[in-house]
């Protein structure tokens, strides 16, 4: 993004690219297109399960190559082009191969004022890569975000399209990264919101040590 | 019937009209970009914002609160609405620009957001002067530009298809195209990629923009986004006179506009006729204007040799005089008008002769279900409602190889081209040619070579594939005929065929050809058979009266849009 900004030119995507997928592993199980009809069935058109659809499919494939957008596309019944458009839309569906771990460092508004750039100059020069590189060893990949919804803890960054790693610090970033190469993804942890004050005897820090009371799991999860 | 009230105008409406479309009825000129008739109306141009109340109502008594006039308070909504989205509704009062300040400068901020990427290379650009974003923009737009920063560069110049050419740059993502491609053609091959300042229309990987109506999505774009391949950078709109007519490459003769520039054929788009091709036209029609330019013929001719029209007249009549009629064979064609094959059947009972035959140029698996015809000529219905029907090729073959025809007369069309028989077979037989271009296989066989007017040069009748009978207008000019004494008050203006011809008017690239209204009464004088006409107007009044299958249509009726015809007398 910092790049974008002072080069603003939009690139061309690959229009023939080479499929990455073989055609032999280009498949969904049995299982998966069962869930797949299972969430077309809960909305009044087709159209509305391609987000779950293409989710799925990352998740399987690890990412989204047109191959892989277009199987979505057949399974769920809807045109390649709209699946297409709505990958291309959500910077959280990846089109190309990333690292295991993608950091989404938070360098909008309230994370930047709070030292969101410091934070990802810093990850840039420990693991010797840009914001939107991969490490050689295919480790992490980095990248700028907009707001992703947690500025009462900036600054913050997620892993993976999953969990927030709050009040970010350098100390903080040096434990985070040894952990994800030792493989220890840190669990979810609970933000309190203003309203819950009450409950918390008035503490609003989000890393009290009180919160297991008050965990609510997202509700991705509670949805299936 | 309910009241709708424009800015303090009241009018009174039908159904249930999106609330812009009845304001541009109404002749409110609001402005728009994503909105069209045809298709749904997703709002994100934000360009056709209107304040909107309506009469508060009490809820105790379920009646209009009245103010101390007695007149209905006015409920405005809080925000501006999209008039695009919004159903007109009875009793709703709409404030546009025209009398809101509020709308006035909500449409001039609109208009500075999305020119903020824009390129603003309208000098260069094939849009520039029929561009809606250029139009309004002068319209209602800001003075100048306070974006200080560096535009976003897009991919420019991509090949969408083999036919349209994208910029990304130029484009406000009104999605019309993509719409397009999913409500109308149902091809579903472009989509908006990308998201905030980043997005431009495209075709995702590995597939072709290639549908067989892609260049629809030219006329329908408001901007410079999508041009077409064929035509970009060739003329500028106001060097083009633009003519209504209709097309011929296929049966259902879809209506255009033919674009001339010098007296050539530079571009063909469509024309709205809700009773044949609604807004659009097939790309096959857009494309086939070629042949109205090039490899035309340069005169007349008598055995390959250059001759005056009125000797190539004469051998004609010349041809047929003395001759037993049942040896002549007339050859109509369905790519000639109604008037010409008319002209033609007269001529032939004149002189003893069954009545003209027709060649089918069937393709058969080319049409599909909206307007692309398997038929590839403007006129069969008409031929056959004249009475002239397909000929049996095989049966006419081996009369011709067998000497029982000694006349053959070819109206506008290429029997050699078609498979009905070889130069070498017509050796002994002599041909009468009306044809359009120097490359119909034909020629050199001909005795006699009249070239004929093309649609785009004459004027005349077809009717389509489902009995609508339309007019076609001469939009370029012919040798021989001076266009400016049928002026009617001077350039610009329409003529007396009501099309404005070109005003960019040049001598060397008249096409030395007539109509065959023109040289069928000229024959015939030669065979001593009277055809009094003034022009096909007088013909189609006659053709109108005396057979069924044309009753109505007369000039007049037949107007802009046709007319369409009973199904009486319809045998194909």
């Amino acid at each position: 993004m910092g790049d974008f900004i002072k080069h603003p030119f939009v690139d061309m995507p690959d229009r023939n690219p080479e499929q990455v997928i073989p055609n032999d592993s280009l498949m969904f199980t049995s299982e998966e297109k069962t869930q797949i009809q299972t969430w077309i069935s809960r909305y009044p058109t087709a159209d509305g399960a391609v987000m779950r659809g293409l989710w799925l499919a990352q998740e399987k494939f690890g990412f989204l190559p047109p191959e892989v957008i277009k199987l979505v596309a057949e399974e769920i019944g809807i045109p390649y082009a709209n699946a297409y458009g709505v990958a291309t839309f959500y910077t959280q569906y990846f089109k190309e191969k990333k690292g295991k771990h993608v950091l989404d460092i938070c360098t909008c508004f309230s994370c930047q004022l709070c030292g969101g750039y410091d934070m990802l100059h810093y990850v840039e020069e420990k693991l010797g890569v840009h914001s939107g590189e991969t490490t050689e060893d295919g480790m992490f990949t980095i990248q700028e975000a907009e707001c992703l919804g947690a500025c009462g803890s900036a600054p913050m960054l997620q892993i993976t399209n999953g969990v927030f790693v709050h009040n970010l610090n350098k100390d903080k970033i040096d434990a985070l990264l040894d952990a994800l190469r030792e493989g220890n993804v840190p669990a979810f942890t609970s933000v309190t919101l203003p309203q819950d004050e009450d409950d918390l005897g008035g503490n609003r820090r989000t890393d009290v040590t009180s919160v297991e009371s008050y965990i609510v799991p997202p509700v991705s999860e509670t949805l299936s | 019937m309910p009241n709708i009230t424009v800015d303090n105008e009241t009018f009174e409406f039908d159904g249930q009209p999106r609330l812009l479309q009845l304001c541009l009825e109404t002749g409110v000129d609001l402005p728009h970009f994503c909105y069209h008739p045809s298709m749904s109306a997703p709002a994100n141009c934000r360009q056709c914002l209107v304040e909107v109340g309506m009469p508060q109502i009490n809820r105790d008594t379920g009646k209009p609160n009245l103010d101390e006039s007695g007149q209905p308070v006015i409920q405005f909504m809080p925000k501006l609405q999209t008039s695009c989205s919004l159903d007109a509704a009875a009793g709703m009062v709409v404030r546009t620009h025209k009398s809101s300040e509020l709308v006035k400068r909500a449409q001039k901020d609109n208009l500075e957001f999305l020119l903020i990427n824009h390129p603003l290379d309208c000098p260069i650009c094939d849009q520039a002067g029929h561009c809606p974003l250029q139009n309004q923009t002068y319209k209602h737009g800001p003075e100048g530009s306070r974006f200080e920063f560096r535009k976003v560069g897009k991919p420019k110049q991509i090949d969408l298809g083999p036919n349209v050419v994208l910029d990304g740059e130029r484009c406000i993502n009104c999605t019309r195209c993509v719409r397009f491609t999913s409500e109308i053609s149902k091809s579903h091959q472009l989509t908006i990629i990308e998201r905030g300042v980043r997005n431009y229309p495209m075709t995702p990987p590995g597939i072709e923009f290639d549908e067989p109506y892609s260049m629809n999505v030219i006329d329908i774009c408001p901007v410079g986004a999508l041009t077409s391949k064929d035509s970009r950078f060739r003329a500028r709109i106001w060097e083009m006179s633009k003519t209504a007519s209709i097309s011929t490459v296929n049966a259902r003769g879809a209506n255009c506009f033919y674009w001339v520039k010098d007296n050539k054929i530079v571009e063909v788009t469509p024309r709205t006729n809700m009773d044949v091709n609604e807004y659009w036209l097939a790309d096959e029609d857009r494309l086939d204007y070629r042949k109205f330019n090039d490899n035309r013929p340069l005169g007349p001719t008598i055995s390959g040799a250059d001759v005056a029209w009125d000797s190539a007249y004469k051998a004609v009549s010349d041809c047929l005089k003395g001759v037993d009629g049942t040896r002549i064979q007339f050859l109509g064609s369905a790519f000639a008008t109604v008037e010409d094959n008319y002209l033609l059947s007269k001529l032939a009972s004149a002189v003893g002769s069954a009545a003209p035959t027709y060649l089918a140029h069937n393709e058969v698996g080319h049409g599909d279900t909206w307007l692309r015809t398997d038929d590839r000529t403007p006129n069969t219905n008409g031929c056959e409602r004249l009475g002239i029907h397909a000929a049996d090729v095989a049966a006419l073959k081996s009369r011709i190889q067998s000497g029982e025809v000694d006349v053959l007369y070819v109206l506008e069309d290429d029997p050699v081209a078609a498979g009905l028989c070889s130069v070498a077979d017509l050796s002994g037989v002599k041909v009468v040619l009306h044809y359009y271009n120097s490359t119909n296989q034909t020629l050199p066989a001909a005795d006699v070579a009249i070239p004929a007017a093309m649609a785009v040069e004459t004027v005349g009748t077809l009717v389509n594939d489902q009995g609508h009978a339309q007019r076609l207008r001469p939009a370029k000019s012919i040798a021989g005929v001076n266009r400016t004494l049928s002026m009617e008050i001077g350039k610009c203006r329409a003529d007396r065929h009501g099309t404005p011809f070109d005003k960019w008017y040049d001598e060397s690239n008249l096409v030395n050809c007539q109509p065959g209204w023109v040289s069928i009464p000229r024959i015939a004088a030669g065979l001593n058979v009277e055809m009094n006409y003034k022009g096909p107007r007088n013909i189609m009044a006659e053709l109108s009266s005396a057979n069924d299958g044309f009753s109505g249509a007369t000039y007049e009726a037949m107007g802009e849009h046709g007319v369409r015809l009973s199904e009486m007398g319809v045998t194909a």
